[in-house]
């Protein structure tokens, strides 16, 4: 793990191990360090708005002592996708499979939520098979419809808005990620705005034909 | 009341953005010149959460619709207004934003700031995500309360004493904190990245100011790590760009470089072809 300044706007904590990422999952859902407001991850790092490295490490010192609890018992969500993206056959072919085994192995796996980021809501989700992995398109598209189903790198996802991207489309999910009625709310709750949450567990399942 | 006749180059409500929600993808958005918003807002005695207009380089035109006190700071583009000052302004009256000036954005308050749908807590709009909508020509926006929460004695009071942005011309210095991958970079591309001019692109927006100049050697893509505005990112092509307030909450590129939190609403106002030199804090 590595502890460093980020400008003068907070700490970094980064070259994570999924040990260390894991104990300060929890350690932040129990309490920041002081003076800050407000936590970000990464891929294999955490910021800590606001905060100073001294305090950062102090409060760190108390996260050794704390033991990760076992994962919480939580239900795995049954994400339905319609298996018609524009890129299945590129996929397919790139990695060397049929269309229909594409579907197979990204409907297979039970996914973890690793982080949200990019759009608001939209989710990277670890245990991408990987035979499935491929590096990003060369060409980003412009506009690709929320509730899109893709993958990208070691990455599988959900584009929660409208928005440009260059992962490889797959399907569609009826699933609305950024739900922007419950974030009108006077005091939104995050559960509510939000279909996913770090650390839960989702499979894709075949929408069933007609 | 206030109605648009002419959007200009942009203007949209902002507030002083959405905290919290950054670790589910949402970026804070808000207002590019806190400052300069605030400093609206407080000249009419509001609460520095209150939504304002933000008007974006010229052409915008408003017409009040009432007799209403108007607050304008930032960017000088109204000749019969100056920025920093409040007054009285008759109904009929149209504001007209076409002075060159320095800087790229203007604010514009008024008493109790503008009646605005929230999300996440704020009225920010942030188009991309769904979050308020895009103002048009005929629109009507309506101020909270009809006169503003302070004496007009208070108000002449707070725009004599209240210091105004100091907004760069078309030449300004940053100095930087170092990037969380300085040292990804080789010691020639951040000696080169320092000892160049940078032009701020035509292709910037609230989202990320883009910097053209040298070319700037560029090492490997990192786990996508978290992003604030103010973090100056080197994407493939070697041309930096700066995340600003509507930038993405973490990103893949390599960070070279920080502002200062302080500095960030001088870069805001930094208009396109401004041209940019930094240096290293210690």
């Amino acid at each position: 793990m590595k502890c460093r300044i980020y400008g003068d706007r907070g700490v970094l904590l980064s070259s994570l191990s999924e040990a260390e990422r894991s104990r300060l999952l929890h350690r932040v859902e129990s309490g920041l360090p002081p003076a800050c407001d407000e936590y970000v991850l990464g891929y294999d790092s955490i910021l800590l708005i606001g905060a100073q490295t001294i305090a950062v490490q102090e409060w760190l010192e108390q996260t050794n002592g704390t033991e990760v609890r076992a994962i919480k018992p939580s239900g795995c969500r049954i994400i339905e996708v319609d298996y018609t993206g524009a890129d299945l056959d590129s996929v397919a072919q790139a990695c060397n499979l049929t269309v229909t085994e594409v579907i197979e192995l990204h409907s297979a796996p039970v996914y973890t939520v690793r982080m949200m980021g990019f759009s608001p809501g939209f989710p990277y989700l670890d245990g991408l098979d990987p035979r499935l992995h491929l590096d990003r398109r060369s060409s980003p598209r412009d506009h690709i419809l929320p509730g899109t189903v893709a993958i990208g790198g070691a990455h599988a996802g959900i584009y929660s808005v409208a928005s440009p991207g260059g992962w490889h489309l797959l399907g569609h999910t009826e699933l609305n990620l950024f739900n922007l009625d419950a974030a009108r709310d006077l005091d939104p709750d995050p559960a509510q705005v939000f279909a996913l949450s770090v650390g839960q567990r989702i499979r894709f399942q075949p929408m069933s034909t007609p | 009341m206030i109605e648009i006749l002419s959007i200009g180059s942009g203007l949209s409500l902002q507030d002083a953005g959405r905290s919290g929600w950054r670790r589910f993808g949402v970026p804070s958005g808000g207002a590019m010149d806190r400052r300069s918003m605030t400093l609206a807002n407080t000249l009419l005695g509001n609460s520095t959460q209150a939504p304002v207009l933000e008007i974006a380089r010229l052409g915008v035109q408003v017409r009040v619709l009432s007799d209403a006190w108007i607050a304008l700071a930032g960017a000088d583009f109204c000749s019969l207004f100056k920025a920093g000052t409040a007054r009285l302004v008759l109904a009929g009256e149209v504001l007209v934003f076409d002075q060159r000036a320095s800087g790229l954005y203007a604010y514009l308050a008024v008493p109790g700031g503008f009646r605005a749908e929230h999300w996440l807590g704020s009225a920010s709009t942030d188009l991309r995500n769904g979050m308020g909508c895009a103002l048009r020509r005929g629109d009507r926006l309506e101020s909270l309360r009809a006169t503003p929460n302070i004496t007009t004695e208070g108000v002449a009071r707070r725009v004599a004493i209240e210091p105004t942005d100091q907004i760069c011309e078309n030449r300004a210095h940053f100095e930087l904190y170092r990037g969380t991958q300085y040292e990804a970079f080789s010691a020639a591309t951040r000696e080169k990245f320092v000892r160049s001019e940078w032009t701020i692109s035509k292709r910037s927006d609230r989202t990320g100011y883009r910097l053209e100049g040298n070319s700037l050697a560029v090492p490997a893509s990192i786990p996508s790590e978290p992003v604030l505005p103010g973090s100056v990112q080197v994407p493939g092509n070697g041309q930096p760009i700066i995340t600003m307030r509507d930038g993405p909450t973490v990103g893949g590129y390599a960070k070279i470089a920080f502002l200062k939190a302080d500095d960030l609403d001088r870069m805001a106002q930094c208009a396109p072809g401004c041209l940019l030199s930094f240096s290293w804090l210690d």
